[in-house]
């Protein structure tokens, strides 16, 4: 093509047809949108209520929201809300705290010796899937019936999703700032306190999400071995007894102490993670 | 001090890296390694740093290093190697906290340092806060804060553009007009290399010997006058690695 | 033709293989059955449906049985509650009442029976408990009892020992334990001090040095209607023939079963076939060498014609509404439909 070509294609401008250029990007983004959330949770429990009322939901199978918020009132003025919160927060912290210590001392163990993790990886991933609850009757003769097998029962949920989260993270800490470590003569304890572990430490709060919830999950598992309060041991009693009012208002406390906690630690990544990009 | 390096061979398995490296870096003088890429440049930087253990021959350090060094051998890497998650003065304090110096002293070397590079108004920034060449002078100002009697330089200019290399090259010049340090300079930018080498070594493909080793004469601060000089250089050079370098492109890499 | 040679067939084969005959004989005649599901436990204490089923007592007033096996009485209940069950068998539990106060389901007719000079539930305690004295009942007191769930017959059971023995039941400490092997665990581990369970799986811990029998319920409760029969409140009623026709050929199964293993005035080839028959539902996975022990220790009343000891279902309901446990204002008439059965 010669420069008179083009000068010809430039003429030709005006006579051919001209359309804009069809837009084909987005679609893909994820918008926030504040008050939708809200909504839609008030929107299911209205649309609940009067399925309730009108009938078409029997209470046989699920009780009604007010009924919920009936038998959540009544826990409360009877002073019974505050003894199983209490007798719960106290397994969950103990048992989560227990567990997340012990799983991250030996997620780093694994993650930083060759004699450790040949010999104990293997055997966490053969533990990990087996569901604590079927281990509750041994752990009734292990820990006994009082708090220490409840405890046990969330250390163990936790202990294990903790191992193998802290020792990915410490497989994914950039081998360039440990050779930098060394380079500068930092000893190997130094490293591992102001390189490793820090640098392992967002796979390790994302872990202590999931074990959290795991956690959370367990705590009724544990309540099944002769505790008579606590927010599993209130849902195992009601739905025992046929108490779907009761059960569903239990459920509700499970999962806004799962909000809670997700929330704490999303305030610890806040303070703890503010490096990252 | 100076560092001998004494017939030093590696490889890895199967594959030779490096061979019979034979080479001094005496005081004051910036030593540049220039080479086809993969030819060992920076295994023979960790060599030399004592991070990686040559299969044959040895590193020797002639002298004592000067009073006061804390860290003899001091690297400044490619990717800065900046721990994320604390701010500048808390990189620079790194280095100084094995020590056991005082929290006064502490402080002392590490004002002093952000000062040689600039960096006084940033030292509670981090790292993610700070652009390319700032990252760069932190990692420096980190060097300079233990004392180096050498400093060993890898590739310390490739991450960053073109203006900012040249802008961190003429900052070194003056560093080293000042404090006349020591340095082992590995880079594959040739420019680089008669910009800040007093020696350049070039080395041949994998596995990497000493092809030529070649000496400007022309003090750093005055480098800037004489490009034409430079330019004749750096094409002197180019026309040793162009073959290696050809040669090297067209191999696979199974390593 | 051929239907006549298949029961000339099954004739010939005789009692083991009844189950073969009934279902043929229940596709000859499909029409006039009527189809119906029984919930089952796995337990002796089911037996009357399982000899009702083989020995065509069901098809006789004309059921199509299937039965539907579960783990639990609970589900069980929940499955007659939604329907998919017809019938079933278990013990007045918090949970049953609930449900029969939702409109779901009633109880139509008593099974098992405590009776005394029959062996019943007894009363076990750990070997430490023993040996730190709890020899008999009345030592129970602050001593801990393991139960399944708050509300079940486990809890009915210790309320009704502290309250004959004069002390009040908060002083025999409760531990609920889920399931029947978590309670086991702990109690020959000495966790828990005491229990109480029916005579076979009773007397099968007692041969292990760590548990010790030290009484019977039978003296506590001695006329307890430990299991009744229930069914759907629709099936009771807007069904009644079909509840009567149930219950009818449920209780001759019962009258085979008390004459063969609880009265044993039919025999003893009676009572070995009884156990054989029983054996095809219960500890199959056992040996029957083995099975039959269990089988026979196992064996407590049902029910002659499914009567229902009235008395004492309303003390185990005033006992549930006294704990909290049930809602005070449920009537005996809630629970019981009493039209079909007689009570006493």
């Amino acid at each position: 093509m010669t420069d008179i070509d083009l000068k010809s294609a430039d003429t030709q401008d005006a006579t051919r047809p001209a359309k804009p250029v069809t837009f084909r990007g987005g679609g893909f983004q994820i918008k926030p949108l504040g008050p939708i959330a809200p909504l839609v949770f008030i929107g299911l429990i209205a649309f609940w209520e009067y399925g309730s009322r009108s009938g078409f939901i029997s209470s046989l199978v699920l009780p009604a929201p007010s009924e919920v918020y009936v038998a959540f009132a009544e826990l409360v003025q009877s002073g019974m809300l505050l003894v199983h919160l209490s007798a719960s927060l106290q397994r969950l912290v103990i048992g989560w705290t227990a567990g997340t210590v012990l799983g991250i001392s030996v997620g780093l163990l694994i993650g930083l010796s060759s004699v450790a993790r040949a010999g104990l990886s293997p055997l966490v991933s053969a533990i990990f899937p087996i569901p604590k609850i079927a281990l509750l009757p041994l752990f009734v003769i292990w820990f006994g019936i009082g708090e220490g097998s409840k405890v046990a029962t969330i250390l163990f949920g936790t202990f294990f999703p903790t191992v193998i989260t802290t020792y990915g993270g410490v497989d994914n800490v950039d081998r360039n700032l440990i050779r930098m470590g060394q380079s500068f003569g930092l000893s190997w304890s130094s490293i591992v306190r102001k390189i490793i572990f820090p640098g392992a430490l967002p796979a390790i709060l994302s872990g202590c999400r999931i074990s959290a919830s795991i956690a959370i999950i367990l705590l009724v598992a544990a309540e099944m071995i002769g505790a008579e309060f606590g927010i599993g041991a209130y849902i195992l009693l009601a739905g025992s007894l046929f108490a779907t009012d009761q059960l569903i208002a239990g459920v509700a406390i499970l999962s806004t102490m799962g909000l809670c906690f997700a929330w704490v630690i999303g305030r610890a990544e806040k303070y703890f993670l503010n490096w990252r990009t | 001090m100076d560092l001998h390096l004494e017939a030093i061979s590696h490889g890895y398995g199967s594959v030779e890296v490096l061979k019979n490296i034979d080479l001094q870096i005496n005081q004051s003088e910036i030593v540049c390694i220039v080479g086809p890429s993969g030819c060992g440049k920076s295994t023979l930087l960790r060599i030399v740093g004592g991070l990686e253990q040559p299969l044959s021959g040895q590193v020797m350090q002639l002298g004592e290093p000067p009073a006061g060094s804390l860290n003899p051998l001091t690297y400044i890497f490619q990717d800065f190697a900046l721990l994320p998650w604390r701010t500048v003065k808390g990189n620079v304090s790194l280095a100084l906290e094995e020590h056991g110096l005082s929290t006064a002293k502490v402080d002392q070397i590490i004002g002093d340092v952000l000062a040689r590079t600039k960096l006084n108004e940033f030292a509670d920034a981090l790292p993610r806060q700070l652009s390319g060449g700032m990252k760069q002078r932190v990692a420096i100002a980190r060097a300079l804060s233990v004392k180096p009697a050498v400093m060993l330089m890898d590739e310390p200019l490739s991450a960053l553009d073109s203006q900012t290399r040249e802008l961190l090259m003429d900052d070194l010049i003056d560093l080293w007009q000042r404090e006349g340090f020591t340095a082992c300079y590995v880079t594959h930018n040739l420019a680089e290399a008669v910009r800040l080498g007093h020696k350049i070594v070039v080395l041949s493909r994998r596995p990497g010997e000493i092809r030529e080793i070649v000496e400007i004469d022309i003090p750093l601060a005055e480098r800037s006058n004489f490009t034409v000089e430079l330019e004749s250089k750096q094409k002197q050079l180019w026309g040793m690695m162009r073959e290696e370098a050809l040669a090297a492109d067209m191999e696979l890499i199974d390593d | 033709m051929k239907t006549i040679t298949r029961r000339k067939l099954s004739a010939i084969l005789g009692g083991g293989l009844l189950v073969i005959s009934a279902i043929t004989a229940s596709i000859t005649t499909a029409g006039a059955q009527e189809k119906i599901n029984v919930g089952a436990l796995r337990f002796t204490s089911h037996s009357a449906s399982f000899v009702a089923l083989e020995r065509g007592y069901f098809k006789e007033q004309g059921l199509d049985v299937t039965f539907k096996f579960f783990q639990a009485a609970q589900p069980m209940a929940v499955a007659i509650a939604s329907g998919d069950v017809d019938f079933g068998v278990t013990a007045i539990s918090g949970g049953l009442i609930n449900l029969a106060n939702k409109g779901a389901i009633k109880v139509i007719g008593g099974a098992l029976q405590e009776e005394p000079g029959i062996d019943g539930q007894m009363i076990l305690v750990s070997k430490k408990a023993f040996d730190e004295g709890v020899t008999k009942p009345a030592m129970l007191k602050g001593r801990s009892y393991g139960i399944t769930q708050a509300g079940s017959s486990f809890h009915y059971m210790a309320a009704k020992i502290a309250q004959k023995e004069g002390f009040p039941s908060s002083d025999i400490k409760v531990k609920p334990l889920q399931k029947v092997g978590a309670i086991i665990g702990a109690l020959k581990s000495g966790q828990i001090d005491a229990w109480s369970i029916v005579p076979h799986i009773a007397k099968g811990l007692a041969k292990s040095p760590a548990v010790e029998i030290i009484g019977n319920i039978s003296d506590y409760i001695p006329d307890y209607q430990v299991t009744t029969v229930f069914t759907s409140a629709d099936n009771a009623a807007n069904k009644k023939d079909l509840v009567k026709r149930f219950l009818a050929a449920f209780s001759k199964g019962a009258d085979d079963f008390n004459a063969a293993l609880v009265d044993k005035t039919a025999g003893d080839q009676a009572a070995e076939d009884m156990v054989k028959l029983i054996h095809k539902y219960v500890y199959t996975s056992r040996p029957y060498e083995k099975a039959a022990p269990s089988i026979r220790n196992g064996a407590m009343r049902i029910n002659k014609n499914a009567k229902l000891n009235l008395t004492n279902v309303k003390d185990q309901l005033a006992w549930f509404q006294s704990e909290g446990l049930v809602s005070k204002d449920i009537t005996i008439d809630t629970l019981v439909d009493s039209s079909f059965v007689e009570t006493y």
